[in-house]
């Protein structure tokens, strides 16, 4: 009888995470090519965006959006609302990661890449970013696990996780704590399994 | 004195030390020479127990010291307070590194004489000032080591080191890793201290100066001293092969 | 609008209350938790390892509503604030801990061999060696663990702590008036976190100048 949430919960943490991740990447991306190319009030405004992002804790976006959006009309289901907070979220940390990266990696190669007369954009997608994400895996790695973490919050809005289908239980079964018990297991194996997994893939990449 | 004794240490399967035998006399200076990992690195750190060693009898003025002999053969390294004292007895520099960066140059060489022997503050300043004085940095003693060179740096050292008033002064490259214009500075302060009458052990690639101010040198080779003896014995008149060929490649 | 943004100040405090707490008290914990970290006994190390794996791969919220529920199944019973501060203890201590372990193994081997030479007993050393250096190697990485305590208090309000973010919660929940609310719960948030981030930057500075800034060689 406990089974079948648990696993719908995992499912549920498992969609959750990957799609965010893939968004915050994405938005990441986006966030730095505004910051490296878009001028100075491009910059400004990424500069702006991270700082107000990183200073305030994940649960306020993730209400703003689930309580917010219903208010412009707009009834989309918890997930998308959960999801979309924390890819605006995760996307600050990595564009921070990428800044970090673009300073540590050689500035030699840039210019070089420059002189050869490529177009901006050009540089960007065949050199800058294939070194940037190489360079950046370890601390990607890091914000992933981050995230997989943080898909617990998005219980306090009705997405059926792994927390919520704890809590459910708890409160069905009135065994108080035992549900979180096996929450704290599930988390605890499926952050070692992405751990390993990230590993597997940073090998994979270093030899190319 | 010191006398060492069939020191063995082995790092894992690997036998760095393969039963290592040194003397130096009262006032007299050693200095061990040799390829990269041959054990004399090795050696050195294991006459201040900096290096745990698996055999073998170190003894200073007849004291065994680090292990105790028990009746049965085993051996029964000594209480770390005992280990404490006797580390006193002696003085190292390493190569770099050596300095405490978030104190002065003055509280570096303090650090010793008023926490280890329980001089006063005011009298481990004077010492301490005497001391920067003598290595010709009695200007710097409020010097941060970021502030100092290399070779200041090294010298504030060796003024540490002595503060504590040690038997012997072991030195391990302290001279490798300097710029060029700043090694004679440090070389001038070991040679004022020759007077002194104090032991000196020294590791160095400086050949020159190792003749210099030896009275012994030691070819250290796979281990072992393979040969020892005057600076001309060793330098000039060698007839082992891997001792010549080791020297000429130093030219 | 001003009795709103009174609660949410009263929320603030309270929240400023709770990081404080954390702060101190995973400080404090994190000290004995380096004492296990480097200890001479395996299983000491083991446990430490152990315990730091758990803190930092259970979810905040889920060991919040562990202990939350587990401590009145055995027995004790303490007020929602109390659990929180606890839980905030626990986890921030986790943080703090691998904070000074990585200050005390950046310190140069160099050193240690120093230390050792100079013969100096174990007080001393801790005192005026290993202290002052971690304290200046981890200064910003303990910063940074202070602001994320702020924001990890907001987790609390999962089980109804009342602080800032349980505070603009229930106004929303009341009034429906979203993005004002939470505009201002975040600009509370973020006045508190930055100035801290600012306070840390400013100590870090003064204490570049009066020394040496912390690099490693």
């Amino acid at each position: 009888m406990h089974g079948p949430s648990y696993l719908d919960g995992l499912a549920q943490t498992a969609f959750v995470a990957l799609w965010a991740s893939l968004g915050a990447l994405l938005l990441g991306i986006t966030l730095t090519l505004l910051r490296l190319m878009g001028g100075r009030w491009a910059a400004a405004f990424v500069g702006g965006y991270v700082q107000v992002l990183r200073n305030i804790p994940v649960l306020l976006p993730i209400y703003l959006i689930y309580f917010g959006l219903p208010t412009l009309g707009l009834f989309w289901p918890a997930v998308v609302c959960g999801g979309m907070a924390l890819i605006m979220q995760n996307a600050a940390f990595i564009s921070e990661i990428f800044r970090g990266s673009i300073k540590a990696i050689d500035r030699v190669q840039f210019d070089a890449t420059r002189s050869l007369g490529l177009s901006p954009w050009t540089t960007f997608r065949r050199v800058t970013l294939p070194q940037l994400l190489v360079y950046s895996l370890p601390a990607l790695r890091n914000q992933a696990v981050l995230l997989l973490k943080d898909t617990s919050l998005l219980s306090v809005i009705t997405v059926a996780e792994v927390t919520m289908q704890a809590k459910v239980l708890t409160e069905r079964t009135a065994s108080a704590y035992h549900a979180f018990l096996v929450a704290a297991v599930l988390y605890l194996a499926i952050v070692a399994l992405s751990e390993l997994a990230f590993r597997i893939a940073e090998r994979r990449v270093r030899w190319r | 004195m010191i006398e060492i004794r069939g020191l063995r240490k082995s790092y894992g399967a690997v036998e760095v030390l393969k039963g290592a035998n040194l003397d130096v006399a009262d006032g007299e200076v050693v200095t061990l020479i040799g390829r990269s990992g041959c054990g004399k690195t090795t050696l050195l750190r294991c006459i201040d127990l900096l290096e745990e060693y698996d055999e073998g009898e170190i003894k200073l003025d007849g004291k065994l010291l680090w292990y105790t002999n028990a009746t049965d053969g085993s051996r029964q390294r000594m209480p770390e307070p005992v280990i404490r004292q006797m580390r006193q007895r002696m003085g190292i520099v390493f190569q770099q590194y050596n300095l405490f960066p978030h104190m002065t140059a003055l509280e570096n060489v303090c650090l010793g004489p008023e926490f280890s022997q329980n001089i006063s503050t005011r009298e481990s300043n004077e010492l301490g000032r005497e001391l920067l004085a003598r290595v010709g940095l009695a200007d710097k003693v409020s010097a941060y080591p970021f502030q100092l060179s290399g070779g200041q740096q090294q010298r504030v050292a060796i003024a540490r080191a002595l503060a504590m008033r040690p038997r012997v002064l072991l030195l391990d490259e302290i001279t490798s890793a300097l710029d060029p214009e700043l090694v004679a500075e440090v070389e001038d302060v070991i040679r004022s201290l020759l007077s002194e009458g104090i032991m000196m052990v020294l590791v160095t690639h400086a050949i020159g100066f190792a003749r210099e101010i030896s009275n012994k040198i030691a070819y250290v080779s796979d281990g072992r001293i393979a040969e020892i003896g005057s600076p001309e014995d060793v330098l000039d008149r060698s007839q082992d092969p891997t001792l010549k060929e080791f020297l000429r490649r130093l030219r | 609008m001003t009795s709103t943004l009174w609660i949410l100040a009263q929320g603030a405090a309270v929240t400023l209350f709770l990081a404080f707490v954390g702060v101190i008290g995973g400080t404090a914990f994190a000290l004995l938790l380096n004492v296990a970290a480097f200890s001479k006994i395996g299983l000491m190390r083991i446990s430490y390892h152990t315990y730091i794996y758990f803190a930092r791969g259970i979810p905040l919220l889920v060991q919040a509503l562990l202990i939350f529920y587990t401590l009145p199944a055995f027995g004790i019973l303490i007020g929602p604030l109390t659990a929180g501060g606890l839980v905030l203890t626990l986890y921030i201590g986790a943080m703090f801990a691998e904070v000074f372990r990585g200050g005390v193994l950046a310190i140069p081997r160099t050193l240690w061999d120093s230390t050792r030479s100079l013969g100096l007993p174990p007080v001393p050393v801790i005192r005026k060696v290993v202290i002052p250096l971690v304290l200046r190697y981890t200064l910003p990485s303990y910063i940074n663990v202070c602001v994320l305590t702020i924001k990890a208090s907001s987790v609390l309000s999962v089980i109804s702590v009342w602080e800032l973010t349980l505070a603009a919660r229930e106004i929303v929940e009341r009034t429906l008036d979203v993005f004002p609310i939470m505009i201002a719960a975040s600009c509370f948030y973020f006045v508190m976190c930055f100035s801290i981030d600012r306070l840390g930057r400013h100590v870090e500075h003064r204490l570049a100048l009066k020394g040496f800034s912390g690099e490693r060689p």
